[in-house]
């Protein structure tokens, strides 16, 4: 099982991006979270039975280059603007988890005309003063384990990040966590001027969210969906930050449901 | 052989279930749990520590920068640092060092360090850092930058010693229009620069290159310590001449008792309040502080790192600490000298909660008995001159 028909690397305006493309069908664009899932996984292949994924990798995370010319989540958008032009596509509808969702809604706010909808999953951006944000930062591998997973024994953990210094994808997890310090350290993974442009986003957009979700608090969510013009939210019971992870099948239903209608 | 010794200034009023109740002994660690009245006491206790080391023979005291936190209570080494050119009359001032990208603009430090110098009579040595993990979480301070901000501080500053002012500066992080410290330093061309290191290898390659002291990260199992110190000399060796000693440091706990025994009987709890209570929850490298290949590496290393220690007998084995009677430690550290081939040691000789007392006994036994043999063996300390000669200050 593995639908990938291409892994290639392309130029956006003088950055080397790494870019996965695979599946059948209409093109979703996958934007991915501070974790750097920029390998295909098993929800990117359960999401290519429906869709032709792009997975592309931001500035600075999996091989991708360009970090030193991004230093906002801001520069993060004006690249996706610059990838879709390159890529030639008009309008996409955008899958984003956490900073994927963060770096879509920047997105749709400069260029509104070319996502059709878009799907946030447990996504960063926003912060309630009521319902801190969790500590992502920490180098300690177990805390972030419970941080991030509703059970922090569960197998699908070691899909998710490495277990330890001595795992062979630590240098790629250090370089996904400098990327996302050099846009989210302070303020911290969030934008305080985002809430003021939120209605700048017509699309349809549904929100997904752990309720258990440790890091972005539920209520990050349930503040989203009163202020997007046009968004439902879905609360996925028992569930922590990496609900693409730990509910891959609910996930992968809901985005093929949501783009179908 | 240059013999200095190092105040961390910690917090030693810490409740005895300070573990089980926090997480950590930095940034977030509640300022309830200080008294300034106590700390009065302290900080007064301290610094006669320090001036108590020019009287019996070292030839220089060493103090650093840290906020928020109990493991040095020590936010402005500056000021610190200013107290003691006033207090005493030889030994060298080592500051290792200000944290460079949390001075704004960074000529302040170019400043404060030519005051402490004048003040002084040319007794500062001028240690430049780029600020600790911790210090990027206390300040908020995007760690990606931290390598990026340090170089051009650096930079401004050792131009704003050596470049007559005023001249402009127009970098990356900071645009001046008028650079123009007064005073300007005593020692010429400019005090003698340390960079502290958390041993990446940016770090040595950078005082190598610019032929700088290097001092690396303490509390590390003696293995790693020489790594690190080979890396230098090989960065050095990289760049066209052979390290000088003097270029290197060794920063080591130091207790000194009448007997083997008695030292640790002395000594036991007051460091374990030290690795237990003050080393808990230390962020080493926030992300992007320095490249990922050195965060991975130093991260492996961390499972020999002195605040992961349990035993007494791991200690030992590992010279995490130089503890024992006058005899053991001198031979000792003259193995451990010879090993890592450096030209200073930094002793600390107060650490946790221990008390004034036993840190003068320590201190006294340490000047009496070690510290001549050790200079006997290993070399008188060199002079300024020869220390300038060898190190080409640009």
């Amino acid at each position: 099982m593995n639908s990938v028909t291409e892994s290639k690397f392309i130029d956006v305006r003088g950055k080397r991006t790494q870019i996965t493309i695979g599946g059948a069908g209409p093109v979703l664009l996958y934007l991915h979270s501070a974790g750097g899932e920029v390998e295909w996984t098993r929800f990117h292949e359960m999401l290519a039975q429906y869709f032709t994924v792009y997975l592309p990798a931001h500035p600075g995370f999996g091989d991708s280059r360009g970090l030193e010319n991004i230093h906002s989540i801001t520069d993060y958008a004006w690249h996706y603007v610059d990838l879709l032009d390159v890529l030639g596509l008009e309008t996409v509808p955008i899958v984003g988890f956490s900073l994927g969702g963060w770096t879509g809604m920047e997105l749709a706010i400069l260029r509104p005309e070319r996502i059709s909808k878009m799907l946030l999953v447990n996504t960063a951006g926003i912060r309630i003063p009521e319902a801190p944000m969790g500590e992502l930062f920490s180098d300690d591998i177990e805390k972030l384990k419970s941080l991030l997973f509703y059970d922090p024994n569960s197998p699908v953990i070691e899909e998710a990040m490495p277990l330890s210094f001595e795992d062979n994808r630590i240098l790629m997890w250090l370089k996904a966590r400098e990327a996302t310090a050099r846009v989210g350290w302070n303020p911290y993974l969030h934008n305080p001027r985002l809430p003021d442009h939120l209605f700048r986003i017509p699309c349809p957009v549904r929100i997904l969210w752990g309720n258990d979700d440790q890091l972005l608090p539920v209520a990050t969510g349930k503040f989203l969906v009163d202020a997007l013009p046009n968004a439902t939210l879905e609360i996925f019971e028992k569930t922590g930050h990496m609900l693409p992870y730990e509910q891959a099948e609910r996930f992968v239903e809901e985005v093929r449901k949501f783009l179908s209608d | 052989m240059r013999f200095f010794t190092f105040h961390l200034m910690p917090y030693n009023k810490l409740p005895d279930d300070f573990e089980e109740k926090y997480d950590t002994a930095w940034t977030t660690v509640p300022n309830s749990l200080y008294d300034p009245v106590y700390g009065h006491e302290l900080y007064n206790r301290f610094l006669d520590e320090l001036i108590y080391a020019e009287e019996i023979g070292f030839d220089g005291v060493c103090i650093n920068e840290y906020h928020q936190s109990v493991y040095g209570h020590l936010p402005s080494p500056n000021l610190m640092g200013s107290i003691l050119a006033r207090q005493t009359k030889r030994v060298k001032i080592a500051i290792i060092g200000n944290a460079l990208p949390f001075y704004d603009p960074p000529t302040r430090v170019a400043e404060e360090f030519a005051m402490i110098d004048v003040i002084s009579g040319g007794r500062l040595i001028a240690g430049m850092h780029l600020g600790g993990g911790p210090e990027y979480d206390s300040f908020s301070m995007n760690p990606t930058y931290a390598r990026n901000k340090f170089q051009e501080a650096l930079d401004l500053t050792v131009r704003a010693w050596t470049e007559a002012g005023p001249f402009e500066h127009y970098g990356e992080h900071w645009k001046l229009r008028h650079v123009n410290p007064w005073p300007t330093p005593y020692q010429k061309p400019h005090p003698p620069i340390w960079i502290s290191g958390e041993d990446s290898k940016e770090t040595t390659e950078l005082a190598a290159k610019r032929r700088y002291s290097y001092l690396g990260s303490p509390y590390f199992h003696k293995s790693f310590l020489k790594k690190n110190l080979d890396m230098f000399r090989k960065a050095c060796k990289k760049n066209g001449y052979t390290a000088h000693e003097e270029q290197t440091g060794w920063l080591v706990p130091i207790y000194v008792a009448e007997t083997d025994e008695q030292a640790w009987a002395e000594y036991e709890k007051h460091l374990f309040y030290f690795i237990r209570k003050l080393l808990k929850g230390l962020m080493v490298f926030p992300p992007g502080y320095s490249s990922p290949k050195s965060i991975a590496r130093i991260g492996i290393a961390l499972k020999q790192f002195l605040g992961n220690i349990i035993t007494r007998e791991e200690i030992e084995e590992g010279g995490y600490a130089m503890v024992g009677s006058p005899e053991t430690v001198r031979e000792k550290m003259k193995d451990y000298v010879q090993d890592f081939g450096v030209g200073n040691v930094l002793g600390l000789f107060q650490i946790g909660t221990l008390p004034a007392d036993l840190t003068k006994k320590n201190m006294t036994l340490f000047a009496e008995q070690v510290l001549p043999y050790l200079r006997k063996e290993l070399g008188e300390p060199a002079t300024d001159e020869e220390i300038s000669n060898a190190l080409a200050v640009n």
